[in-house]
């Protein structure tokens, strides 16, 4: 069955890098989408960075089951074009770039993208998780060649193929399910003796014929040549070492902020969020930050998106408070 | 049957409003139609009745065997987005899914004559003395694609040295099997560089300048 998704921007906007904005939002998911809404209702004059992925992770994700108005669930990438075409509507500038520094010593703050500079009396921070990785031998080299955290952009390679998933939570078991539509069979390897997920996707994945489970194991490297042949693993109760045969490896074992680019700027915790307080402002006046970037307990897309809601309602009241900064 | 609903259709015409110059859609197919080369033909007349400056131009790959050799256009089905003149922007397998965005946003670029891309970017593209050939392959799922696809376009734009091609993975497992395609976007340049995932400008341009010197 085809679709057609037009996720680009309606219009192609020339953004100026001689004026200052009021607000940028850096991101383009659930959390910086919703932002740009308010800020949009707001005619707070707003320019939204996208990122890498329109939409954000939901665009990344099959089918989306709690997400409150959709009684049977909604595609993700549906759900993702949704809040794009939405946030359009209320006139707020969207570009695909993304931001490669920034500089919140300055007033107004400075946001740079590979193309521009820009200015702005305040910034959302919203610019997710990323996957994060094993870090094992081979999985570099294999990446984006039999490694992958994407099942929905390369599931289709591995048509009657084996593959490992890594991972026991939601993301792993979701994702592990799409597989099963094209893979022979689905090994998923986990770190535990049970899953993480949430029940009713525990059910299903017991259920189906295509899933087998490696309980208390940890994937060591990841084996081949010029492709990969499979993975070695280590039963962590056992301490004993064997290789799984398999034709990918696709990786969900949580997320990670990507805040390289914040560091020494704003306050980061211990594994590199960015902290925030209930208001989501962070250590800068002004800048604020919603979204799974500053939230490594939850990370569910309501909560992304009440959190971006919450920053541009904060971010109004900074910019009627601080008349000084809203030229 | 339409393949584009009715909500589809309005977000189209509202994006291809004061399209800034005309854009034919050249597409190949062939009397016995290819997987998809149906409903590739429906959808560039299904655009093409959206937009007063948009015309579809439908080629027999067999019998117009001058006219695909012309254009470069060695499998179908294929779509050449031509502007002005041909700045080498081609489709390969049918602009579904996430593809369908590449196709809608190149065909504005293609409409302008004038590429997105950064000031540093242009300066590398105008110095250009060797051809430069870019595929990159996706498929319709691929949520990171179109900005590989978009970007590759956008330098064919830029530049009569280069020439640019989306490969929809899924319709031409050869392809995939010969560039070892085992995720997406894959981005192959002049036969020799690749880049694995959607890459910022600059890393592609740094990318095209290695394969430059490799050849």
């Amino acid at each position: 069955m085809l679709d057609f998704k037009l996720t680009t921007p309606q219009r192609e906007v020339r953004p100026s890098d001689e004026e200052t904005y009021d607000l940028i939002i850096l991101g383009g998911g659930p959390a910086g989408l919703t932002a740009a809404i308010y800020a949009g209702r707001a005619r707070i004059h707003t320019l939204l960075l996208v990122g890498p992925l329109p939409g954000g992770q939901p665009a990344n994700t099959d089918v989306v089951e709690n997400f409150p108005g959709f009684p049977e669930g909604i595609e993700g990438p549906e759900l993702a074009q949704r809040f794009v075409a939405q946030a359009e509507r209320f006139g707020v500038q969207i570009v695909h770039d993304s931001v490669t520094g920034v500089d919140f010593s300055v007033r107004p703050f400075i946001v740079r993208t590979d193309s521009a500079t820009y200015r702005a009396h305040t910034v959302i921070v919203a610019m997710g998780a990323v996957p994060r990785r094993l870090g094992v031998p081979g999985e570099d080299r294999f990446f984006g060649r039999g490694v992958s955290t994407c099942a929905t952009c390369d599931g289709f390679f591995y048509r009657d193929k084996r593959v490992v998933v890594v991972g026991g939570g939601d993301s792993a078991i979701i994702e592990g399910l799409y597989l099963t539509r094209f893979a022979r069979e689905v090994i998923l390897v986990h770190r535990r003796d049970q899953l993480r997920a949430t029940q009713i996707y525990q059910e299903r994945a017991f259920a189906n014929p295509k899933m087998r489970f490696v309980w208390d194991s940890v994937v060591e490297e990841i084996l081949g040549e010029k492709t990969v042949t499979g993975v070695r693993v280590r039963n962590l109760k056992t301490g004993e070492s064997s290789v799984i045969e398999a034709d990918g490896v696709f990786i969900y074992i949580g997320m990670e902020p990507q805040t390289q680019i914040f560091a020494g700027q704003l306050e980061l915790n211990e594994r590199g969020y960015i902290v925030t307080d209930r208001y989501q402002r962070t250590s800068v006046p002004g800048v604020f930050a919603a979204g799974d970037i500053q939230d490594p307990r939850y990370r569910q897309l309501v909560v992304a998106a009440g959190t971006g809601a919450i920053a541009a309602m904060e971010v109004e009241r900074f910019l009627e408070m601080y008349p000084q900064n809203h030229q | 049957m339409p393949l584009l609903n009715e909500e589809i259709r309005q977000e189209v015409s509202r994006f291809l409003e004061d399209l800034p110059g005309p854009v034919r859609l050249v597409m190949f197919t062939q009397e016995f139609e290819c997987e998809y080369c149906a409903e590739t033909r429906q959808l560039v007349e299904e655009i093409a009745d959206l937009s007063p400056r948009i015309t579809a131009e439908i080629y027999d790959f067999q019998a117009d065997r001058a006219k695909a050799e012309e254009l470069g256009v060695d499998k179908i089905p294929a779509i050449a987005v031509i502007g002005a003149q041909d700045y080498g922007v081609r489709f390969y397998g049918i602009p579904s899914g996430y593809e369908f965005s590449s196709l809608l946003h190149t065909t504005r670029s293609v409409a302008a004559g004038k590429p997105d891309l950064s000031d540093a970017t242009l300066k590398v593209l105008g110095g250009l003395t060797k051809p430069v050939h870019i595929q990159v392959f996706v498929t319709p799922t691929c949520p990171y694609c179109p900005q590989a696809v978009v970007l590759a376009h956008q330098m064919a734009i830029a530049s009569p040295m280069v020439r640019a091609d989306m490969v929809e993975a899924m319709e031409f497992p050869h392809l995939a099997y010969k560039y070892q395609v085992m995720g997406v976007p894959r981005t192959v340049i002049n036969e020799t560089v690749h880049i694995e995932g959607a890459a910022p400008e600059s890393m592609v341009v740094a990318k095209l300048q290695e394969a430059l010197k490799n050849n």
